[in-house]
């Protein structure tokens, strides 16, 4: 397809946006090749994406989203696979921390962060595509959606504590099983997402925190090391990753 | 009914007659849209109709390779609900645009 970088531009968005809004992905992508066919056809004949689209881009998202089904069954099948992945990495983390207990509010709770933080995040990415927003805009919305499980999870937290419920703990054999169901998870979701990303980020995040366990500096040092390696190694990947995606770029 | 949903009504009987006279795809409904003055809806207006008249079996679609071998292109045909619909549109079309013509002139009623 050979548009210009306006119309490719909107037609991303307009993926993003369908995607976002739970529409089936074989219909996304019949639309957007669709509407791609055209513009490259209009261009053509000296016309640009504004002439085409009419209204802003956000009210003709929401007029194509409006005539599409949303795919339930692809979400029913879609989010108990991301719910297991973001449990047994709180499993993974817990269990490598030796914190495995769990009370009725945080069986509740996680989930319930767990869904909001999936509902929120669809929507920042719905107004990213529809919205022409200036970076710091951007910036300071995208900080909010990032802060909010954050603190929903430390209010679950204290919430617990302020109850009192009882939890249910776990001793050491169940640990090693923890780590080990978490493990096959991670594997599992690789496989049927054909991606190294579950299996990526639990490295990440865990491996310097466990060899640093092992290691025989101070309490203090330990955790030094772990404040900054963590970080150090995440920021390694997201670097790797933008890089990978840039040269994907050039080459298509 | 606001008149942008009348419009819309309207532009979805014209696709139909479209469609009616053969196989076609987007682009070209828009080129003959514009060709009969048709200026007043932007092209992409015809999407979001396509797809409802698709939903509810007016049309049906098939990807078709480009002889030129470029990306596959979308070719619409229509139903036999949907030649039924354009008859029905045609008669409700006649029954409108005669009674608005004859109040617009102010024929006598008597």
């Amino acid at each position: 397809m050979k548009v210009s970088s306006e119309s490719r531009e909107f037609l991303e968005n307009l993926r993003v946006y369908l995607l976002a809004s739970g529409k089936y992905e074989g219909e996304i992508e019949e639309i957007v090749s669709e509407l791609g066919d055209h513009l490259e056809n209009a261009e053509k004949d000296g016309k640009d994406v504004t002439d085409i689209i009419g209204k802003t881009p956000k009210e003709y998202m929401g007029q194509l989203a409006g005539e599409m089904p949303f795919d339930l069954k692809g979400g029913l099948k879609f989010l108990p696979i991301l719910m297991l992945g973001a449990f047994s990495y709180i499993l993974m983390g817990d269990a490598i921390r030796g914190q495995l207990q769990y009370s009725l509010i945080d069986l509740i709770g996680y989930p319930a962060v767990f869904l909001m933080t999936l509902f929120l995040t669809a929507l920042f990415y719905k107004y990213l595509a529809s919205n022409k927003i200036p970076k710091l805009k951007q910036f300071i919305v995208f900080g909010i959606i990032a802060a909010t499980p954050i603190s929903l999870f430390i209010g679950v937290i204290y919430l617990d504590d302020w109850l009192g419920a009882p939890a249910i703990h776990f001793g050491p054999a169940a640990k090693g099983a923890a780590i080990f169901i978490s493990l096959l998870m991670f594997i599992f979701i690789a496989i049927w997402s054909k991606s190294w990303v579950s299996i990526i980020l639990p490295i990440v995040f865990f491996l310097p925190e466990v060899l640093i366990g092992f290691t025989d500096y101070q309490e203090n040092t330990k955790l030094m090391l772990s404040v900054t390696i963590v970080p150090l190694c995440i920021g390694i990947y997201l670097l790797s990753v933008l890089r990978m995606e840039k040269k994907k770029e050039k080459s298509s | 009914m606001s008149s942008s949903q009348m419009l819309k009504g309207i532009l979805e009987g014209c696709l139909l007659s479209i469609i009616s006279k053969g196989e076609t795809y987007g682009y070209e409904m828009t080129e003959k849209l514009n060709a009969y003055g048709f200026t007043m809806v932007s092209e992409g207006s015809i999407y979001p109709l396509l797809l409802r008249m698709k939903k509810e079996g007016l049309v049906t679609a098939v990807q078709k390779e480009l002889p030129s071998g470029g990306p596959k292109r979308k070719y619409y045909s229509l139903t036999e609900k949907g030649e039924e619909e354009l008859e029905n549109f045609k008669d409700r079309w006649k029954a409108i645009s005669t009674s608005v013509n004859h109040l617009l002139k102010g024929d006598d009623l008597r």
